[in-house]
């Protein structure tokens, strides 16, 4: 079950993008209130049914609530510590829908930083207004699946709905897609069309592209008078600008968000403290009680705490330690209900493991020795490079000078 | 594919809101895509674009001109007005009437495809590029009665740029036919293009008509706002005067110092109260300056963990060890 924990996290980190795309249709964001609704529903029931549940549920439950918040990424209600960059965007977002101005924005922050969080926590907000809702139009390209621009385009159309598509096929050749697109923005005007909004996942990548067509397009109609678009750009790359063409580059509105986390060690402990603790919507309330009441006293340990310190200098982000945090909850189970500091320490042991000690660990004797000979090798000649015969005389001479003869192997089988 | 499909977005079910308050107004007539009637401080420019065209037309001859300069320094709208006017004075009939066509390289996905666009829009038909090409080749060199003058606008011309220079070779080589009343005007970046990649056959065609757009000077800028902004009081003089003496100092990009003043109007109704709705200030342009100039780099390590910031400080220790500017991991 350990095991599961960091692939689990990657996958999910790796997946968003790609449902992105598949589900632009049915809208992510209602999708993502609809999981959300379902789990509030299914535990609105278990709590009319039953009052107490057994220790066993009540684990199973926590695991569930805390699986879904570190592997999923759950939303959180607000951005936390990301205020004013969250009111910057979701003003710009808003002028976009309301006014038909067209804008361009660049996130950028180190991976792990919480841009995908604060783009949807502020279309989320956005598409609670009513007039906003039925308004614009959202297109969302990764940099990782749209690997050029003729994809990309496919995918814009396709997620426009224009109409030279018929279902989910595009026709017409790149260049016809591409004519067509520019014609249909260029028919809208600011007052009376749809606002479109852009979300270019890894923006860095689609600089990579052959002459930047589609990145010039974009800002292009963001800079002039046609449908209003907002171009957002999420991005880890700090010399992003660097990367443009210098006409895409004057193109640019040169507003960038940063995401920089300024997060004190207290703030770690804040953070670790919020992640566990449970919501007042747990079915058992005695249970989730006893549970913050043990989190609570887990965060004043010493060793929970060179723990946490150990993490922060390594690292800040939030993805890291929910990694941390998986691995430490997976550990929990019916005989062991609540989580303790050696949890903590065992996951922290095994998420800064060394791979390439542990490789070492399962060598056969044989291999140990001639690695033992290349260690030789390399202090005496300093870095030199080497051959299979040094090794191999290196070799020979420790076991004329020192062993027994036990590993007197043949020349073959040192070479296999 | 619907052959005759009209491309277009969806409209909204209600228009969008008008501006409410002074800043509101301010940004909007800020936004770079509100093109004025009449640009400032390109007079000259302007005039003497038109007289070549103007010319042309009226000879009924054909000629190429090459306009150069950096982003933002208004060749494409100074361009777009001289063909507004001339426009309107064929319709005025001081001037025949005549075609304009437009292209840009930017919005091809191969310099062949330039072929198709300019026989689609003159002629509203499609074809593959190479039938385009001998289709265009035909109209231009075989005499017609009664044939109108084509302008054509070639914007970012070097994506134009194919190995064999074909395509660029054509565009200039249409206007020196004798039936073709063809006027090509051609707009790039850099100002020595044709001497660094074309070849002479193509170079000599182009001719020797150039012109070249400078850099915004700080008065230029500061002028173009007070006309965009058009006794809209939201600025202060001093703020003005700071944005556009910094942008003409890094670049002379007149969208640069657009951005910034439309920045600096948001930050100023963030800062003020509801209702109360102050002038933008220079504490305001100070910020939105620094948002956009500053690099984030030292801020960046500043924030990173202490363990990245170690790693950064072993790299410098090995550089002053080593007086290399490359190290390995190892060391």
């Amino acid at each position: 079950m350990t095991a599961v924990g960091p692939p689990c996290s990657s996958e999910s980190s790796f997946m968003s993008p790609s449902m992105n795309a598949f589900l632009s249709e049915y809208d992510h964001m209602t999708w993502l209130k609809y999981i959300y609704d379902r789990t509030v529903h299914i535990m609105s029931k278990r709590k009319s049914r039953e009052k107490h549940l057994t220790v066993g549920e009540c684990v199973s439950q926590v695991q569930r609530v805390l699986r879904e918040r570190f592997c999923h990424q759950r939303l959180p209600d607000k951005p936390v510590g990301l205020e004013s960059q969250y009111k910057h965007l979701l003003e710009l977002l808003r002028r976009t829908a309301v006014h038909g101005e067209s804008n361009s924005v660049l996130i950028i922050g180190p991976r792990g930083s919480g841009k995908t969080m604060l783009l949807r926590c502020a279309l989320r907000e956005l598409l609670e207004l009513q007039e906003v809702k039925t308004n614009i139009l959202q297109v969302h390209l990764s940099g990782l699946l749209q690997t050029d621009d003729r994809i990309a385009l496919r995918e814009i159309t396709r997620q426009l709905q224009l109409e030279n598509v018929v279902g989910d096929k595009v026709f017409g050749s790149f260049a016809e897609n591409l004519v067509f697109l520019l014609d249909a923005l260029k028919k809208g005007d600011k007052s009376s069309s749809r606002p479109v909004f852009f979300i270019l996942d890894e923006f860095d990548l689609f600089a990579h592209h052959k002459n930047q067509t589609l990145l010039y397009n974009l800002l292009d109609v963001s800079q002039s008078a046609q449908a209003p678009v907002a171009v957002v750009g999420l991005t880890c790359r700090l010399d992003v600008l660097e990367l443009l063409e210098k006409r895409v580059k004057s193109r640019f509105s040169h507003r960038q968000i940063h995401l920089l986390s300024s997060l004190t060690i207290s703030q770690y402990r804040d953070a670790f403290r919020a992640e566990l603790t449970l919501q007042d919507d747990f079915p058992d309330s005695k249970f989730s009680q006893e549970w913050n009441l043990d989190i609570s006293k887990l965060c004043e340990d010493k060793s929970v705490d060179e723990i946490l310190q150990k993490h922060y200098n390594s690292s800040k982000d939030f993805r890291s330690l929910h990694s941390l945090l998986l691995l430490a909850v997976s550990r929990v189970s019916v005989s062991s209900p609540t989580l303790r500091a050696v949890d903590l320490l065992e996951a922290s042991r095994m998420s800064s493991a060394d791979s390439k000690g542990n490789i070492l660990h399962g060598l056969s004797i044989l291999e140990l020795c001639l690695i033992i000979s290349m260690k030789h090798l390399n202090d005496i000649y300093e870095g030199e490079p080497f051959n299979f015969q040094m090794v191999h005389n290196e070799f020979k001479k420790f076991l004329q000078r020192k062993s027994h003869s036990i590993h007197n192997f043949e020349k073959p089988v040192v070479f296999k | 594919t619907p052959r005759h499909a009209t491309p277009s977005i969806p409209s909204r079910s209600l228009p969008a809101r008008k501006p409410g308050n002074v800043l509101e107004e301010a940004r909007a007539r800020l936004h770079v895509s509100s093109v004025p009637d009449s640009l400032p401080c390109r007079e000259q420019e302007f005039q003497d674009i038109y007289n070549f065209v103007e010319s042309k037309i009226m000879d009924g001859t054909g000629g190429c001109m090459y306009i150069s300069g950096v982003p933002g320094t208004g060749k494409t709208a100074t361009v777009h007005e001289v063909i507004r006017s001339l426009q309107h004075a064929a319709e005025q009939e001081e001037i025949p009437s005549f075609h304009f066509i437009e292209i840009n390289g930017m919005k091809m996905t191969d310099p062949h495809q330039a072929y198709v666009q300019i026989l689609q829009k003159l002629t509203d038909q499609k074809a593959t590029a190479d039938h385009a090409a001998a289709l265009l080749e035909k109209r231009f060199s075989a005499p017609a009665p009664k044939k109108e003058t084509t302008v054509l606008l070639v914007d970012e011309l070097d994506l134009l740029w194919t190995r064999k220079q074909n395509v660029m070779y054509n565009l200039f080589d249409w206007p020196t036919r004798r039936h073709a009343r063809l006027v090509v005007l051609t707009i790039a970046n850099t100002m020595d293009l044709p001497e660094r990649i074309m070849i002479n056959r193509v170079a000599s065609r182009l001719g020797l008509t150039r012109m070249s757009f400078q850099p915004y000077t700080f008065k230029q800028l500061q002028q173009i706002i007070t006309s965009r902004l058009n006794r809209v009081k939201a600025f202060e003089e001093d703020a003005l005067q700071l944005v556009s003496r910094k942008v003409a100092a890094l670049s002379g990009d007149a969208r640069r110092c657009l951005d910034i003043c439309r920045r600096a109007t948001e930050i100023c109704e963030h800062s003020g109260q509801k209702g109360a709705v102050g002038l933008v200030g220079m504490s305001h342009v100070m910020e939105a300056l620094d948002e956009m100039f500053s690099s984030s780099y030292i801020a960046a390590i500043r924030c990173a963990s202490l363990q990245e910031q170690l790693f950064l400080r072993a790299v410098i220790a090995e550089f002053r060890r080593l007086g290399l500017e490359e190290a390995t991991f190892q060391q």
